[in-house]
């Protein structure tokens, strides 16, 4: 148990040393490309491989403890941390071909490529940080550096809209977490009382055991702090006002993966409270803020996505959607409903990591993002319009795409808890999702090009990345392996049992 | 006989791939031969059948012990694969012939491949629509249908067919939302996929699955409030009018109420009410917009429209327990469908002759291209009805049902009267474009007309045959 409990310590070890060696590479010179770019493959290769080797021993063993009881991690972490590993390796082998046409058309120098792949690295490690943390402080301080990491990669390009995009991320993530810090002094607070020891009672696995014995009111009020602190950096419909900004202006690579694996972790966070207030108080009441927020967030997201001319502020909106159906799925309980919604989380970040890595790729070929200059990608650049064709079919759920899958258990699960009506509701705004989608495709995949745009897919290195995602997007599209069913199966026996 | 089952699935899903990988030069072989071994897999199951009867239903993709795709092979499903296949396999020859520059209405200069990827994408999705023993693998290739449709009506990739494309799929997709609701509701109420499981429903439970049903079938099969993505999508080439828009992917909608009722042992009778209400009101819809119709294809595609009303109006009949009515469904899928797609290869054939498919420049059709002007007389003839074409058989037996339900029901009585009367009705309009457009002298673009390619000949040949003889074989595996 204690030797592969340091393997937690190794998952975050790893990224924060590649981040250091990153960040002192500026002092190089001209070889400085080269070394950055192995020691980030090497990065997030090891990354992958560890996360890979978390999970088995998590399958094997149930869950792992290391530092006496700091980090933790069970079937529920894992399946975050997946997602952190799987995307930050795909995210991470695609930043390499982008950041080099950056580099070549003088987006960033050289220094600016040290601090890219540094913050990178820093910012995957905040983020299994903040997973693996079993400490709810620290779970907090997680949450809140990856603000701090993140912000520097929005304002990478130093453009007047960046900077203000990651000024704008900062204050109001900020100000949001401040929210969820209230909250977990509340809970600790009350744990306190219960543990009556100044450690344990800040361990989520204590509070977990003793949650019955907590005061219903203060958990209740704590947990309205939460959604909203933690909820804030989730980009849950109202609080979600930093996202289009922060989304649109990052590079691609770094879009997605706040897209695809930052939302998710501050979704985690909650979750972490929502099994610990629905121990204490029932789950009635986090269930229907839960479903409150997420409808709405897939409303409000809905027309907001049907309006947008950018293309990556469309994917943003996007992703505010789906975090909406993940709340749903959450609050609508039971096995089924936190299944679909752990299963969307894993589907969304995949889907969306390749619609960024594609817009990443469309900023290459046509310098812009905007969607009435993007068209023809079919005559431009065949593969990279299959692939964007692909993804925004996902994105708007349709098969074959794994999507598809985890919305149809979503609603499932809504008529098995009795909503009929609220997921016929929530059909309808998916349907303005999907016909936005396809209009996407219909104006940039078919249509005449613009005259200056070179015709030729971009390199095979953006390429591979993109065509690995579409791989795992049809695959769980037409099956779910037994290993992935059983971790999502043991982690919503997790959320609905406490441990 | 699974073994071609899935081959039908699988075989032209491979040659989709195929035809975007190799190079654009060989998307038409490619295409042609794919499609044709999809064929002889069809073919060998419909034989097989035919000669040991042996229905039977296999779980294939099993998760966590619930059943998410299976396969069902029984008469209706290895009837309506068959034509899937045969007349995909048509298609795709003819459209060897159509897709060419020498095509005067619309030249095509590229995107063959293209064509050929959706198209025998296509043709594996209705089969996994036929063949799906489960309500999630109905609604999966469902929407796979949708998909190839949406890309190849907009295949030209203008404005309006972009519009058009947009439009289909929206509807579509929209009223696909009620078989995602059904496909939840049984799961929920019986903790299985399976379109079996309908039968485990209490009977309100029944009816509000199979509301859901309804509203999916009546999209996907353009009957009203939903009808209008039909005639716009005729913008699409005309191969894909005549098998998407025809033949195959507008019969998804009957075909998945057909499959579900028969599944289904004891359908609440209110919802073959609901469904012959609609599928005449459908039928009078369809019927008055034929009238102000002088494209062809719009003309075509609002026939559709009513015929597929018959068959929606027969499979609601037969809920009420007239067995006959239910053979005259499955009779009219399989005879219709030869049918109408001749007609729509006839449009098309004149487009690509005459570049014009406007039927009042159209005449003397017979005089200077027989081989068109015979198709049209044979798919006008099939289409309304008329003995010894195969439309008579099942309209026939469409009839014969209604009235022995309407001596019991008088409601049925009054729909199948007016049924018959719109029957009447459609046959004496095809009557007045018959004469006007195939006998007499050529007109200008008519004479001026080029030569037939050789591919499309053939395939106009093949359907005429059919339309003589394809209701002896729906007849045998009825029987």
């Amino acid at each position: 148990m204690q030797v592969s409990g340091n393997l937690l310590v190794w998952l975050l070890v790893i990224p924060f040393v590649v981040s250091l060696l990153a960040f002192w590479a500026r002092t190089l010179g001209a070889g400085a490309r080269r070394f950055l770019e192995a020691v980030h493959l090497i990065g997030i290769t090891l990354l992958l491989v560890l996360t890979l080797w978390v999970i088995k021993l998590v399958l094997i063993n149930g869950s792992l403890l290391a530092l006496s009881g700091w980090f933790y991690a069970d079937k529920l972490a894992a399946v975050f941390v997946l997602v952190i590993g799987l995307m930050g390796f795909l995210n991470g082998l695609y930043s390499i071909g982008y950041m080099r046409h950056d580099l070549v058309t003088g987006e960033v120098d050289r220094k600016g490529l040290s601090t890219y792949y540094g913050f990178f690295h820093l910012f995957l490690f905040t983020m299994i940080f903040t997973v693996l943390s079993n400490n709810i402080a620290l779970m907090w301080v997680g949450v809140e550096a990856t603000t701090l990491g993140s912000a520097f990669l929005v304002g990478l390009y130093g453009h007047k809209s960046s900077l203000e995009a990651a000024w704008k991320y900062v204050l109001i993530c900020s100000v949001g977490v401040a929210f969820a810090l209230y909250g977990t002094i509340l809970v600790y607070s009350n744990s306190f009382s219960v543990v009556q020891n100044a450690h344990d009672s800040m361990l989520w696995t204590e509070i977990v055991k003793h949650a019955r014995l907590l005061d219903p009111m203060v958990m209740k009020l704590a947990f309205v702090f939460i959604l909203i602190g933690f909820g804030t950096k989730a980009g849950l419909f109202p609080m979600h006002a930093w996202l289009p900004d922060a989304h649109s202006e990052a590079p691609s690579p770094v879009s997605s993966l706040l897209s695809g694996v930052l939302l998710k972790c501050a979704l985690f966070a909650i979750i972490r409270y929502y099994i610990v207030v629905g121990k204490a108080i029932g789950s009635a009441f986090p269930s229907t803020l839960l479903l409150i927020f997420g409808v709405l967030s897939i409303a409000f997201a809905a027309f907001f996505i049907f309006s947008q001319r950018d293309i990556k502020r469309m994917l943003a909106y996007s992703s505010v959607e789906n975090v909406g159906i993940i709340a749903t799925g959450l609050g609508l309980g039971g096995p089924l409903g936190i299944f679909a919604a752990l299963f969307h989380a894993i589907n969304h970040s995949i889907a969306k990591s390749l619609m960024f890595c594609t817009s990443g790729n469309i900023l290459i070929k046509y310098g812009t993002r905007d969607l009435d200059v993007i068209k023809g990608m079919l005559k431009v650049a065949p593969f990279t319009a299959f692939l964007l064709g692909s993804g925004a079919l996902a994105v708007a759920g349709s098969p074959p795409f794994n999507v598809f899958i985890s919305e149809l258990l979503t609603v499932t699960a809504g008529l098995n808890s009795g909503y009929l009506w609220l997921m016929i509701l929530c059909l309808l705004f998916l349907l303005v999702v999907f016909a936005a989608f396809l209009r996407l495709i219909g104006e940039a995949v078919f249509g005449s090009p613009p005259e200056n745009v070179t015709r030729g897919d971009v390199s095979f290195i953006t390429i591979l990345p993109i065509f690995l995602l579409f791989i795992l997007m049809f695959g769980l599209g037409v099956y779910i392996p037994s290993p992935l069913s059983d971790l999502l199966k043991g982690a919503a026996d997790i959320v609905l049992s406490g441990l | 006989m699974l073994w071609y089952a899935l081959g039908s699935i699988l075989v032209p899903a491979i040659g989709s791939l195929l035809v975007l990988l190799l190079p654009e030069r060989h998307a038409k072989k490619v295409g042609q031969l794919f499609s044709f071994l999809a064929f002889v897999c069809g073919l060998l199951l419909l034989v097989g059948f035919a000669a040991d009867r042996a229905s039977f239903t296999r779980d294939l993709v099993t998760i966590g012990g619930i059943s998410f795709y299976g396969v069902t092979i029984d008469a209706l499903s290895v009837l309506v694969n068959f034509i899937v296949v045969f007349i995909g396999w048509l298609i795709c020859t003819y459209s060897a012939g159509y897709m060419s520059p020498e095509n005067r209405e619309h030249p095509i200069k590229e995107g063959v491949p293209r064509f050929y990827a959706f198209m025998l994408l296509f043709i594996g999705s209705m089969a996994g629509v036929v063949f799906s023993s489960t309500l999630l693998g109905l609604l999966f290739f469902f929407e796979m249908t949708g998909l190839c449709s949406w890309g190849l009506i907009g295949f030209y990739g203008d404005q309006k067919s972009r519009k058009s494309a947009l439009l289909a799929i929206v509807l579509t997709h929209a009223a696909a939302l009620g078989l995602y609701v059904a496909t939840a509701y049984v799961f929920v109420n019986t903790g299985s996929f399976s379109v079996n499981a309908l039968n485990e429903l209490t009977d309100t439970g029944k009816i509000i699955a199979f509301i859901g049903i309804l509203i999916a079938c009546w999209g996907k099969s353009a009957q009203f409030p939903f009808q209008s993505w039909l005639p716009e999508a005729m913008v699409a080439p005309t191969p894909v009018s005549a098998y998407l828009h025809a033949a195959s992917m507008v019969k998804v909608g009957v075909y998945i109420f057909a499959r579900t009722v028969l599944a289904t042992g004891a359908v609440p009778q209110v919802i073959g009410l609901i469904g012959a209400i609609m599928a005449v009101v459908t039928m009078i819809y369809g019927f008055i917009m034929y009238f102000p119709q002088e494209d062809m294809k719009r003309l075509l595609a609002y026939s559709t429209i009513t015929q597929l009303s018959y068959i929606f109006l027969a499979i609601s009949i037969s809920i009420y327990g007239s067995k006959m009515a239910f053979n005259g469904a499955v009779a009219h899928i399989f005879n219709h469908a030869f049918a109408k797609g001749l007609f729509f290869l006839v449009a098309g054939a004149l487009a690509y002759t005459t570049g014009t498919r406007l039927l009042p420049m159209l005449k003397g059709i017979l005089n200077k291209i027989p081989v068109v002007g015979l198709g049209f007389i044979a798919a006008a003839v099939a289409i309304t009805g008329v003995p010894p074409f195969n439309g008579f058989f099942s309209k026939f037996m469409i009839f014969v049902g209604g009235f022995e339900i309407g001596k019991l029901y008088p409601l049925i009585l009054v729909l199948i009267i007016v049924t018959i009367l719109e029957s009447v009705g459609s046959f004496i309009w095809f009557l007045k474009w018959l004469g006007a457009s195939v006998l007499g002298a050529p007109s200008e673009p008519v004479a001026g007309a080029s030569q037939v390619p050789f591919a499309i000949s053939l395939v106009l040949a093949i359907l005429m045959v059919m339309t003589l003889i394809s209701q002896y074989i729906v007849l045998t595996l009825l029987s």
